[in-house]
């Protein structure tokens, strides 16, 4: 009986406690319309420095060196709620908010004396750094803020624009929120050996911290349209962009990785001249390192299968098996001519591991490469690189023929 | 611990020397004003002084054969069968009871006329013996007939109750697709009946009780002897004994009297009026209890996952069974947590949802003037609202009633901008699921809970719906239902009674009775 | 009113089963640790070889599980409160008990405290701290006025879900797994792995509580056995965690992030299935987990002073809150609550590692003495 009376004084007290929280409580409730999503971020270099300082002079401001400027691609109540109702399509879905400054937050919570929506950054999707400030900042330093913060997923992307980033996220049509669209091309690997996987800030933060260069993808603007074109090299010690690599020489990092998934061998065929065109089905690369003594060497094995899928060598039975043969001949030699392509590239003029050679390394011979991490990239521009690539065509399609 | 139990000791003493007393108040008074003389006029007096005045009291007097023995009966109007009483009373009484005299006259003896007349006169299988005015007074108002006669000094009571009861029905509470179509019905004797005829069984064992101070009932505990646990059948019992109120106008009152916790939101009996179901139940070394007067029998004890069961689930092969019930349990948590949940991503953790539904969401409650969970509490009220109007509506005004509010309503407040589409879904999708659950106890406790869990959301998002669940389950793991704990199976781990919890194993699986009820025949089937 | 006759079914005695103490422990021991362990024991051991360490640090654990539990199991139906003292003399003991009640509050401070921390950074911003613990507190204090009994079987219900949550996020997260980030296997040697063995070894913290749970048991003999699924059942946690995480974010990334095993489930989204973001449900089952370990220290801590003055054990309840809040309270920053951590690992090095271990042999003498005398 005691115990009973006991629960229920315990009832009524936590009861009560309760009813104190109704009263104050409701600490951290927001309201989801009156949140500005934030979906896009683009990060660009201060367009006109002098006039910005020569401003700053005047006024007699706080020191700001508005370094950069900030836009915000924002998606409110408004931008998607009022298009459906009264039919307005002509509306664009989203808002873009720039402010300039020298340090990420202080820019953002500027852009609260501008708007009647709180912003809220747990939806963003990508993160987009303009070609100038990649040259000229570290990009720890940039994106400190959005590992830092719990608003920020560490999921969203980052990409390297080239030239102004703020205008990747613009769109022609005003039913496309750019940066949505932007998230749904960089998932392209699937169909084409042309574009990197995505890199995520939560895997951005492992390579920022390790001394290794590595590759981020690369969007352009022509004509208000985006295009993924190439990748950015990124250089492990000053963090900072180092150049651009070219549509090429990424079809052969992806050939030198194995880690597509598919797309395409465009040759042409050696007799007549005319393009048989490959398409991968799969894809496998192995580097192997060689240690003897205090030389190091590598070894790429590439291995490939799949099909004809567009010939236009004109009256030759594709089945046969001397066909075959030559196609898969000329495809190889596509293939290694990429490969070579982009190892003299990042060995000679960019000098930097960006194809996971010293990963390989590190996993098989972790104690040379104790020694050699450090001056890496210096290192790795001479050591001698051997590749084979070993191309089968499985398969011709349902036609046999071509005339 | 020793102290605190002694404690308790007396105070359970106390308890009983006060509820003694209690008992003593409603009792009639027990002295000899009480017996009967054998006087008939003046017994006969007595009689019509205690009851004669109410107008349904019928008092018949006449002469046994021919003789000058004189001799009454007195019935209540409709409760007694009337049939019986002229044609295996009155006639035996005054056409054959001369007959027999004639041929031997000895029979005048007083003493001998008492057994003459039970054993050979009154054609009658119901018959007993009172002494006393009290005790006759009860009977006759319980429907049998009393029958006095000058010079004997017991009073015969005949039974002739007809009592009025209703065909058998299907089950208005608990319909079913596949399932035998009866029912119990008000009257007890039909649904012991009803029990009995379930199959030849020896073990049945019904035993009755009287509960009710003042308006006396009969009620009925149901059980397998060779079955059911010979400490809960004690401990039910025990607790019935112990019901001291002066009526029990149904069997809800029971239930309240005897569960464990009467604090506690959930029910910890469960009630149902299928014959089919209490016979299962039985089968699992439970115990039912029913009360004169009310359709619905009481089943102890019962667990959690026990109120999420239908009979049917066992009726249906094993796959749908199995199906059906794992949709149940989404129901429970639905309807418990589903406006919750809402309130809680839409007013605190934005971040949490997907980035295209959280777009949509804004989108619908661009201008909606409430924050989420006035909103979400404005639409569960008048859902609610619409539910108990609906109940009490004569039955064909009733569908026109959901169409005005659910349809009317629902489609207005979208329209004029006060309530988001999303909530109406959310609000309607909670509803029924709250109806589908079987036991309908367990809906309204639900309901009442969701109330609960919205505003524990709407304090602390997420966090407060964890600890409303920590709550709630520190609750549900104190609770039991005669001493078995309520959530069990889950909690503690009955891994053999897994095989009829979540989903229901085929029946050539399920060899064994659940073991939480501590049967003493553990083997279903071979 | 009717109450405690209608218990006369129940079995008054507070026992738990064998499965049910094992889940006790198993419970106890998943904790804050899981959101941090990747960093701290990543920052010692430098090398993807983590999980070898966790797995050792585990076997440590059930060895010293082990030597409590024989400690126990010579003094039966009796807690460590209570049979201190007549293995150790009424002062000795006595201290000792006290000591260990103060190292089981101020863990579930400390349990509290990063609770409120994790929460009003993840999931209420601008919660006061108040307003997130007083009400977990309240409910702790509910949970377990009904004794042990309860908390067994609310334990035995968060465990399986919190099983198939987290195995379903590890399973989740598969998509952004790679395999190249835990190679080389002992590249570096077995040296780096020793280095964090203390770190991963303190991450099972929580054999201690056989001290006590031994005397709740029905089959006390069975408690060996508890220790080894107790401890195993974290360890595979454990060692999920350690694996997707570094997988998934490479041993530079780990380090560089306060609780890398959220940062994981945000690193990934998976679009189609109704939610596509997992972190709440992690955030949910560790709540729970955090829960449970709360309740177990505060019961401890409150048990042990009920059987030290022999009273009843409901005021030590109510009198232990505002302790354990005002310690929760105590650390200023978030090192200095990863630092109360650490002091709290390092006492109970002191006090479960070593001390058992010394008490075994001091009851083997003393019996051994019995025996030569009688």
């Amino acid at each position: 009986m005691k115990q009973r009376h006991k629960n229920v004084r315990l009832l009524f007290r936590f009861l009560s406690f309760l009813l104190l929280l109704t009263l104050t409580g409701c600490w951290s409730q927001r309201e989801i319309e009156e949140l500005g999503l934030v979906v896009g971020i683009a990060l660009d270099l201060e367009k006109d420095k002098s006039l910005e300082e020569a401003l700053e002079r005047n006024e007699n401001r706080y020191p700001d060196k508005a370094l950069m400027t900030i836009t915000n691609q924002l998606i409110t109540s408004e931008t998607t709620g009022a298009g459906k109702k009264e039919g307005k399509s002509q509306q664009k879905a989203y808002n873009n908010v720039s402010e300039s400054g020298d340090a990420i937050l202080p820019v953002l919570r500027n852009m609260v004396l501008r708007s009647d929506k709180h912003l809220f950054a747990q939806h963003l999707k990508v993160i987009v750094i303009g070609e100038d400030l990649a040259r000229t900042v570290n990009l720890n330093q940039i994106l400190d803020f959005f590992l830092r913060g719990q608003e920020v997923r560490p999921s969203s992307i980052i990409l390297i624009a080239k030239n102004r980033a703020s205008k990747t996220l613009e769109s022609k049509e005003p039913a496309v929120i750019p940066a949505l669209h932007l998230i749904q091309i960089s998932k392209g690997q699937e169909r084409t050996t042309k574009i990197l996987p995505p890199i995520s800030l939560g895997k951005l933060s492992g390579k920022l911290h390790s001394e290794s260069s590595f590759l981020l993808q690369n969007v352009s603007t022509k004509n208000g349209e985006v295009k993924f074109e190439g990748a950015s090299l990124i250089d492990g010690r000053a963090k900072k962009l180092r150049g651009f690599l070219n549509e090429k020489d990424l079809e052969g990092i992806t050939w030198v990785t194995g880690k597509g998934k598919g797309g395409l061998v465009k040759s042409l065929d050696e007799k007549t001249g005319q393009l048989i065109i490959y398409e991968i089905e799969s894809m496998k690369s192995k580097i192997r390192p060689h240690v003897v003594g205090n030389n190091i060497s590598f070894e790429v094995n590439i291995s490939s299968e799949g099909r004809i899928a567009e010939n236009w060598v004109v009256s030759r039975k594709v089945s046969e098996n001397e066909f075959l043969k030559r196609a898969e001949k000329v495809s190889k030699k596509e293939v290694e001519r990429l490969v070579k392509n982009v190892l003299d590239k990042t060995q000679k003029e960019y000098q930097a591991d960006v194809l996971g050679f010293g990963d390989r390394l590190r996993i098989e011979y972790p104690k040379v490469w104790e020694n050699v991490k450090k001056d890496w990239d210096q290192t790795f521009s001479k050591i001698p690189i051997k590749y084979n690539v070993k191309l089968t065509i499985t398969d011709y399609g349902t036609s046999v023929l071509n005339k | 611990m020793k102290m605190r139990r002694k404690k308790i000791k007396i105070r359970q003493l106390k308890m009983h020397s006060n509820q003694s007393e209690k008992a003593q108040r409603f009792m009639p008074p027990q002295d000899s004003m009480g017996h009967f003389t054998g006087e008939f006029m003046v017994d006969l007096e007595r009689v019509r002084q205690e009851i004669g005045h109410n107008s349904d009291v019928h008092f018949r007097e006449f002469h046994i054969g021919s003789k000058d023995i004189r001799a009454a009966i007195i019935f209540v109007d409709g409760l007694s069968d009337k049939e019986l009483i002229d044609k295996h009373i009155m006639k035996s009484m005054m056409i054959n009871f001369s007959e027999e005299y004639k041929q031997d006259p000895s029979i005048l003896n007083q003493t001998v006329l008492k057994e003459f007349i039970k054993n050979q006169v009154l054609s009658i299988s119901e018959l007993s013996e009172v002494h006393d005015l009290y005790d006759l007074i009860s009977k006759v108002l319980t429907g049998s007939t009393a029958l006095l006669v000058t010079g004997v000094s017991e009073v015969l009571i005949l039974g002739t109750t007809k009592g009025k009861s209703r065909n058998i029905e299907e089950p208005v509470s608990e319909a079913l697709v596949r399932g035998p179509r009866v029912g119990f019905t008000e009257t007890l004797s039909d649904n012991t009946a009803l029990l009995r005829q379930h199959g030849d069984n020896r073990s049945l064992s019904i035993i009755q009780f009287q509960v009710g101070l003042r308006a006396k009932k009969k009620l009925v505990i149901a059980y397998m002897n060779e079955i059911a646990g010979p400490e809960l059948v004690e401990e039910v019992k025990n607790r019935i004994k112990k019901i001291n109120i002066d009526d029990l106008p149904e069997s809800g009152y029971v239930e309240q009297l005897i569960e464990d916790n009467y604090l506690s939101p959930f029910p910890q009996v469960q009630n149902t009026e299928r014959p089919d179901r209490v016979i299962g139940a039985l089968m699992e070394g439970r115990v039912a209890i029913l009360l004169d007067g009310t359709p619905f029998a009481l089943i102890v004890p019962v667990t959690f996952s026990m109120l999420l069961q239908s009979p049917e689930d066992y009726y249906e092969r094993w796959l749908p069974g199995s199906l059906i019930r794992l949709l149940r349990y989404l129901t429970v948590f639905i309807s418990l947590f589903a406006p919750s949940l809402y309130i809680a991503f839409i007013s605190f953790h934005p971040g949490m949802i997907p980035t295209k539904l959280a777009l949509s969401i804004i989108g619908a409650r661009e201008g909606v003037p409430f924050p989420a969970l006035i909103e979400a509490l404005l639409m569960e009220i008048s859902i609610e609202i619409l539910r108990e109007a609906g109940l009490r509506l004569p039955k064909p005004i009733g569908p026109a009633m959901g169409i005005v509010g659910g349809l009317i309503i629902g489609e207005a407040a979208v329209q004029a901008g006060i309530i988001s589409p999303v909530m109406v879904i959310i609000v309607s999708l909670t509803a029924i699921s709250s109806f589908a659950i079987p036991q309908y106890s367990v809906g309204i406790t639900l309901r009442i809970l969701r109330f609960a869990a919205m505003f524990c959301a709407a304090m602390l998002g997420l966090y407060g719906i964890i600890l409303f669940f920590l709550l709630l389950s520190s609750h549900l793991v104190k609770l039991k239902s005669f001493g078995v704990p309520f959530i069990s199976p889950a909690a503690p781990y009955r891994v053999s009674d897994w095989k009829d919890f979540m989903i229901r194993m085929p029946l050539m699986m399920m060899k064994r009775r659940p073991k939480i009820m501590q049967t003493k025949d553990s083997i279903r089937k071979g | 009113m009717k109450g405690n006759e209608r218990a006369m079914i129940v079995n008054l005695k507070d026992r738990i089963t064998t499965s049910q103490a094992a889940v006790v422990l198993v419970n106890y021991i998943l904790a804050a640790g899981i959101l941090t362990l990747p960093r701290t024991s990543v920052e010692k051991v430098k090398t993807p070889d983590v999980w070898i360490t966790v797995i050792l640090g585990g076997l440590i654990a059930i060895m010293a599980g082990i030597i409590i539990v024989k400690l126990s199991q010579q003094y039966p139906k009796k807690t460590f409160y209570q049979y201190s003292q007549e293995l150790l003399g009424k002062w000795v003991g006595g201290l000792l008990c006290l000591l260990i009640v103060g190292y089981f509050f101020t863990l579930s401070a400390f349990e509290v405290r990063t609770l409120s921390e994790v929460t009003g950074f993840f999931l209420l911003e601008d919660t006061p701290a108040w307003a997130i613990i007083m009400p977990f507190m309240w409910i702790g204090l509910y949970l377990i006025m009904g004794g042990i009994n309860p908390m067994a079987r609310l334990f035995s219900l968060i465990f399986p879900i919190s099983v198939v949550v987290f195995l379903l996020v590890a399973f989740m997260s598969s998509g952004i797994f790679e395999l190249d980030n835990l190679r080389p296997v002992l590249g570096l040697g077995i040296k780096p792995i020793l280095a964090g063995l203390k770190t991963t070894g303190l991450m099972f913290l929580g054999p201690e509580i056989m001290l006590l749970l031994v005397a709740f048991m029905q089959q006390p003999d069975k408690a060996v056995k508890v220790i080894l699924v107790g401890v195993s059942i974290p360890m595979i946690f454990y060692v999920i965690t350690v694996v997707m995480v570094i997988g998934a974010l490479s041993v530079d990334g780990v380090v560089t992030r306060t609780w890398p095993t959220i940062s994981l489930i945000r690193s990934f989204e998976i679009p189609g299935l109704f939610f596509e973001r997992f972190e709440s449900f992690m955030l949910v089952i560790w709540i729970m987990q955090i829960f449970a370990t709360f309740t177990i220290t505060y019961y401890a801590a409150a048990l042990g002073l009920a059987q030290l003055f022999k009273k009843n054990i409901h005021p030590f309840m109510y009198g232990l809150i505002p302790i354990i809040y005002i310690i929760a309270m105590t650390p200023k920053s978030i090192n200095d609550l990863f630092k109360f951590g650490d002091m709290i690992g390092n006492a109970a090095l002191l006090l479960f590692g070593v001390m058992p271990l010394l008490l075994l042999i001091v009851s083997k003498l003393k019996e051994g003495k019995h025996e030569t005398e009688t």
